[in-house]
């Protein structure tokens, strides 16, 4: 009687196809998976508990190396907790000025997920193509706040600075060419019949285990469940924008990957309406904050919609000037849990199409 | 039709391959850097009051500054970035009052040797009130300190930048500074 045996194969933590340092345990009967275990933790720093010796400015620029592909929206989360703790009022300018440049950076980091996806399952055109608009991206971010992935740009009660001249212009300039170059990346991944033979109904995720699972996002919405964060719970000024909430049919990779095109194109949407609607405003970019920040004793959660999914940071204060407790929900993390049923029956060369959709950073997962 | 969508790529492709390259052959040719870059700090020492705040505000406690009292005021006498653990957040140029500490166009901060990262912006010591002076360091670019500068006697730039081509031939107690700040 012929019998197979399953064995283990390490994939990762050294693979370009773990989009960082990151391991799965397979258990493989022959090129099928039987079981996936992920193992991460390879890149932990232990953000967590750094913040717990810096004061509340000082962990600014640690929020930024968790997802270093979005940094802005990391910064904003951040911010936006300790705001909500010290009940600080934010300019209106600074508020446009930090809807532009999240979703500016929530463009940067769909841009790479998009180009990445393509050179996961093999088209390296298309991962150059999204590089060369990302580029255009961060040489605008670069402009605003000095650095091109680590920002640190959100400060308590407003931004860092204000725009520099003519640049609004230039970005209204980019958003103007940005329709143009996704259709170019729907001509050359989307539309691409090998690409769609790769990603069409693989790695299937039902509406109700993404909602059992606590998965946010992309993979959430291309299941077919309306649950943005801009819109379920506007956030900041997002009600005062027209735009829409993209979501899939199937659940397959292919939507959760078509789900972040077309999210591009509503972020341009937003982008293009902020800049009409910031050239009335004209007033501080920060509110009145104390330099030493001392909140009071308490504690305050608040989340926004990242490019990634639901990110959230808890923020416990003692009363001094260093934050007792800072606890992030990262949507990366979360959005993994599910790879390991999601990934078993299908063969080790999806695994790499699942995990791409799934569009995590490892700085995130691991914080 | 099955095929389209490759035959629409290919289209595609080959209206890149005729446009506009977008590749800069990096070391000759550069991108112009923004105002704001983060580069390598440029530090005014005529203008820092020894205050602590950037050392302060650091999150990574980069910032090593050493004052000493001279004539009721503070004088600077070190001011070394352990450059290595800087996260470039910028949060020191910020909480700076006095715009002494600035950032520079200068990215190119890679050294051979361990020895050699730390940024020595000021290194020097105090004047001394009464007896003969000590001999201030090529990057003792205060004023303060010059008149009392005997022996060599040369002129002391305000930039330590521009200091580093004056220190390369001051042999004496140069320090780690020519190589730094000469690259």
């Amino acid at each position: 009687m012929l019998r197979t045996e399953t064995y283990t194969m390490n994939f990762g933590p050294q693979h370009p196809a773990t989009h960082g340092v990151f391991q799965v345990v397979l258990t493989l009967d022959g090129e099928k998976i039987v079981k996936a275990e992920p193992v991460c933790g390879y890149l932990h720093r232990g953000i967590e508990k750094l913040a717990e010796s810096r004061t509340y400015q000082q962990v600014i620029p640690y929020t930024d190396r968790m997802d270093y592909l979005a940094s802005m929206l990391q910064n904003w989360g951040y911010v936006m907790a300790v705001e909500k703790l010290m009940g600080l009022e934010v300019p209106e300018r600074a508020e446009y000025l930090r809807v532009i440049s999240g979703e500016l950076s929530r463009l940067a980091s769909h841009v790479l997920a998009t180009g990445v996806y393509a050179l996961d399952v093999g088209g390296f055109t298309g991962f150059l193509l999204c590089f060369r608009e990302r580029e255009r991206m961060m040489d605008l971010l670069e402009e605003l706040t000095g650095s091109r992935m680590t920002f640190s740009y959100a400060r308590f009660g407003g931004v860092a600075d204000d725009a520099p001249e003519g640049w609004l212009e230039k970005l209204d300039k980019l958003m103007d060419d940005m329709p143009g170059y996704i259709d170019e990346y729907d001509g050359l991944i989307t539309g691409n019949e090998i690409f769609q033979a790769r990603t069409k109904q693989v790695g299937g995720l039902s509406p109700e285990t993404a909602i059992d699972y606590s998965l946010s996002g992309p993979v959430l919405r291309g299941s077919g469940i309306n649950y943005d964060l801009r819109k379920a719970k506007p956030y900041s000024i997002y009600d005062r924008f027209d735009f829409e909430v993209p979501v899939g049919k199937n659940g397959d990779c292919f939507d959760r990957y078509f789900c972040r095109v077309r999210e591009m194109r509503q972020s341009v949407r937003i982008i293009k309406q902020a800049i009409e609607q910031i050239k009335e405003i004209d007033g501080p970019i920060k509110g009145k904050v104390p330099k030493a920040l001392k909140p009071p004793k308490g504690d305050a959660y608040a989340e926004i919609e990242s490019s990634k999914g639901i990110l959230g940071f808890y923020v416990v204060s003692d009363g001094t000037n260093k934050p007792h407790r800072v606890h992030v929900r990262r949507p990366s993390f979360i959005n993994l849990g599910y790879l390991d049923e999601m990934s078993r029956g299908w063969l080790i060369a999806d695994l790499v199409a699942i995990l791409g959709s799934i569009d995590i950073v490892l700085g995130e997962v691991d914080c | 039709m099955f095929g389209n969508g490759l035959i629409k790529g290919l289209r595609i492709t080959w209206k890149e391959f005729t446009s506009k390259k977008f590749t800069v052959q990096y070391p000759e040719e550069q991108h112009t850097k923004p105002e704001r870059f983060h580069g390598r700090f440029v530090f005014d020492a005529d203008k820092c009051i020894a205050c602590n705040l950037c050392a302060n505000a650091c999150p990574n406690n980069v910032i090593e500054l050493k004052s000493e009292k001279v004539e009721k005021k503070k004088f600077l006498t070190k001011y070394v970035m352990n450059i290595e653990y800087c996260l470039f957040c910028g949060m020191c140029v910020e909480a700076c009052n006095k715009d002494a500490i600035n950032f520079s166009l200068e990215h190119d901060m890679s050294q051979y040797n361990y020895d050699a990262i730390p940024l020595i912006l000021v290194e020097r010591e105090a004047p001394k009130p009464e007896p003969k002076p000590e001999e201030a360091t090529p990057e003792a670019s205060g004023e303060k300190a010059e008149p009392k500068v005997k022996g060599k006697g040369k002129q002391k730039e305000e930039t330590p930048a521009a200091s580093a081509d004056k220190s390369a031939s001051d042999e004496v107690a140069a320090g780690k500074a020519p190589e730094k700040e000469g690259q």
